[in-house]
């Protein structure tokens, strides 16, 4: 056998013990500015939870949806602090209406990932009862081709409520990591086309909706896909520079003025403690860095990044599943020990199925047993000034400029993703994940070690609903005779004129969800315009 | 048996694009000398067409979630006189994994081991011939 190396996931070796020595003189200004100064190392506000508690967000929804609606209130009702609307992927990732004919061939399939969301009608009937004015809401369009009429939609609905859409708070995501590295769909536009429809997010939000993140970049999906620590990191940094540099191509806005709008960020905690720990405390500060250096903001609402955390999914077995509260719970503590301003658990039965009832009120209930039982909030950042803890955030942060310098090496984001660099990184990293697991080298209890289960509890798997493909072809065809045909089709038009132009099409959009368009109308309009994404990998 | 490599047809059967387990899984194939054929999100008259055009001795199928288009899938293939041995992987629910592998499914949800899909997939190309 071969001598144990003991390092972090990423690779960053490990000393047996940690002593002042160990944390690099350039990082100490950063251990010395308290919580709430740049460069928020130490957290993003000066008393952190004591005035800010993190906000519970659970990914939820499937089947129809009513289904969505009951399932959101139940999470708001055992005490989430905001919800996340799940939309079914086939439609919504790939823009098709149900009646396509690649929704048809897997119709059984059709809403087991998130509810089937065809137009505004249907946003209605999920928001119905849910006090969109007070909570905080993820609309839906965490891929970036659904963003732009996910996000019309759900305006749509507040506005005919009345809420002003400049105190409404939320965010569509509208994320590249997912888009174009982790979840590559089948038919979606080009990565510079969803540039385009970010950036033109992005303006109308600052403009229009100032609460809402327009953009919420997901390291947690680059992480996921098999990027490590400090590679998230960069990939994050260098995705947001190029938002950040498209918006002062457009020089329209100033980079002050939607800084705080892109500086709302997804990552993840895995099964590496400190390390995840040092993580989100680096991601700050190299916020902070990107904002100041590359930008010349300084701006304290642009250069402090608040960050969502997902616990990680592809760290739930299979197998004793109910081991995976205690792995919810760890990646939970470190997202707050790192300062997270909102949280994410996966659920028990994250690698069976779809949350059940049940398994989405455990996700709850361990984040409130965090926030209540374990005295954990009176502090912020308790972990500063650990040796161990501020060597590996100096470490994580100089490793991950280095890779975001990699990536402006090689075009920079977008031109990793068109040439496939950033895929056969993720693809790498995945790899050496499964060989530590296969030859033993990192233990996954119930998986590959301690196999033995006298669990008297049957996780079966929640099902879902199987009437979601039916009912969605008849909300369909009620919809399309009962709406004034001429005026979809001349919104659409007007639509596809905007896609052809550089106008924002966030305008044209929302006539269209206002004139009852289809999901499937849009994603017409953009095969039409943009075509298909030449993938630069092969499945 | 020849010495012709064995072949299989990887391919996804829904539009979810997760593709993580697939993609090990495909390197994990062609590290053990398996011709791999990979299709990426196929319907099953896709998938059944290039299983027949390929003359593949496995379909390996991630699938969405339900078992419906498997099923699908297998009573098309048969129907075409195909009897290459169908795979199985993915996110799944214990119960749809008994269904599947009482109609002779080998299924694999996630955390399977690598070495047991290589194992099964050279098991079930040689009871073929």
């Amino acid at each position: 056998m071969a001598t144990q190396r003991y390092t972090t996931s990423s690779g960053i070796p490990l000393s047996s013990h940690y002593g002042p020595g160990d944390v690099p003189e350039g990082h100490w200004p950063k251990v010395k500015a308290p919580p709430g100064k740049s460069p928020y190392t130490r957290g993003a506000y000066p008393e952190m939870y004591r005035s800010r508690p993190w906000r519970i967000f659970q990914l939820s929804g499937y089947g129809n949806p009513e289904d969505e609606r009951e399932r959101i209130r139940f999470l708001l009702e055992h005490g989430e602090t905001g919800f996340l609307m799940e939309h079914d992927r086939m439609t919504a990732d790939h823009l098709y209406d149900v009646d396509h004919p690649e929704v048809v061939a897997r119709r059984e399939d059709v809403g087991l990932t998130g509810a089937v969301i065809l137009s505004v009608d249907d946003f209605e009937t999920v928001l119905d009862g849910i006090d969109i004015a007070a909570t905080y809401a993820h609309a839906g369009g965490a891929v970036v081709q659904h963003a732009p009429f996910a996000n019309a939609c759900y305006w749509t609905v507040a506005r005919r409520r009345g809420i002003d859409l400049r105190r409404l708070a939320g965010t569509g995501q509208s994320d590249f990591n997912l888009t174009y590295l982790g979840c590559i769909n089948k038919v979606q536009v080009p990565p510079r086309d969803g540039l385009r429809f970010n950036l033109d997010l992005i303006e109308h939000c600052t403009l229009n909706v100032p609460r809402w993140v327009p953009v919420s970049i997901a390291a947690y999906n680059a992480a996921d896909t098999g990027l490590n620590a400090f590679e998230e990191l960069g990939a994050l940094m260098a995705n947001a520079a190029e938002y950040l540099d498209g918006i002062k191509q457009r020089s329209r806005l100033a980079v002050a003025d939607v800084a705080h709008g892109v500086g709302g960020v997804n990552l993840r905690t895995s099964m590496d403690f400190f390390e995840d720990i040092a993580k989100l405390r680096a991601a700050r500060s190299m916020w902070d860095r990107l904002l100041r250096e590359r930008y010349g903001v300084t701006d304290e609402r642009a250069c402090r990044l608040r960050i969502h955390v997902v616990t990680a999914g592809s760290a739930m077995t299979y197998t004793q599943p109910l081991n995976n509260i205690a792995r919810g719970t760890l990646m939970g503590l470190a997202a707050v020990l790192g300062g997270a301003q909102s949280l994410g658990v996966s659920g028990y039965d994250e690698a069976i199925t779809i949350p059940s009832e049940h398994a989405h009120q455990m996700s709850v209930r361990i984040q409130q047993i965090l926030a209540h039982e374990a005295n954990l909030t009176a502090v912020a950042d308790p972990l500063g000034g650990s040796w161990l803890v501020e060597s590996l955030t100096a470490q994580i942060e100089e490793r991950a400029w280095e890779f975001f310098e990699m990536i402006q090496g090689e075009g920079g984001y977008i031109a990793t993703l068109e040439s496939g660099w950033l895929h056969q990184r993720a693809a790498a990293g995945a790899a050496l994940a499964m060989d530590q697991v296969e030859k033993g080298d990192r233990v996954l209890v119930g998986v590959n070690a301690y196999q033995d289960d006298v669990s008297p509890f049957e996780v079966e798997g929640f099902e879902g609903t199987t009437d979601a493909w039916d009912r969605a072809m008849a909300r369909l065809a009620t919809l399309r005779r009962e709406r004034h045909s001429s005026a979809a089709a001349e919104a659409l038009r007007a639509l596809e004129e905007a896609c052809r132009s550089d106008v924002n099409i966030m305008g044209p959009m929302l006539d269209a969800v206002k004139a009852r368009v289809t999901i499937g109308e849009i994603g017409e309009v953009y095969r039409t315009v943009f075509g298909n994404w030449d993938v630069p990998i092969v499945f | 048996m020849s010495d012709e490599p064995a072949r299989i047809l990887m391919a996804k059967t829904s539009l979810d694009g997760h593709w993580r387990g697939i993609t090990i899984v495909e390197r994990a194939l062609r590290e053990a000398h398996f011709e791999v054929i990979t299709l990426g999100m196929a319907t099953p008259d896709e998938i059944v067409r290039a299983a027949v055009d390929e003359q593949v001795d496995i379909v390996g199928l991630n699938l969405g979630g339900r078992s419906a288009v498997v099923e699908r899938i297998v009573a098309q293939l048969r129907s075409q006189g195909c009897d290459a041995a169908v795979m199985v992987g993915g996110v799944i629910t214990p119960k749809t994994k008994k269904a599947l592998e009482s109609a002779g499914i080998a299924v694999f949800p996630p955390g399977s081991s690598l070495e047991d899909i290589v194992a099964t997939a050279r098991r079930l190309c040689e009871q073929e011939i």
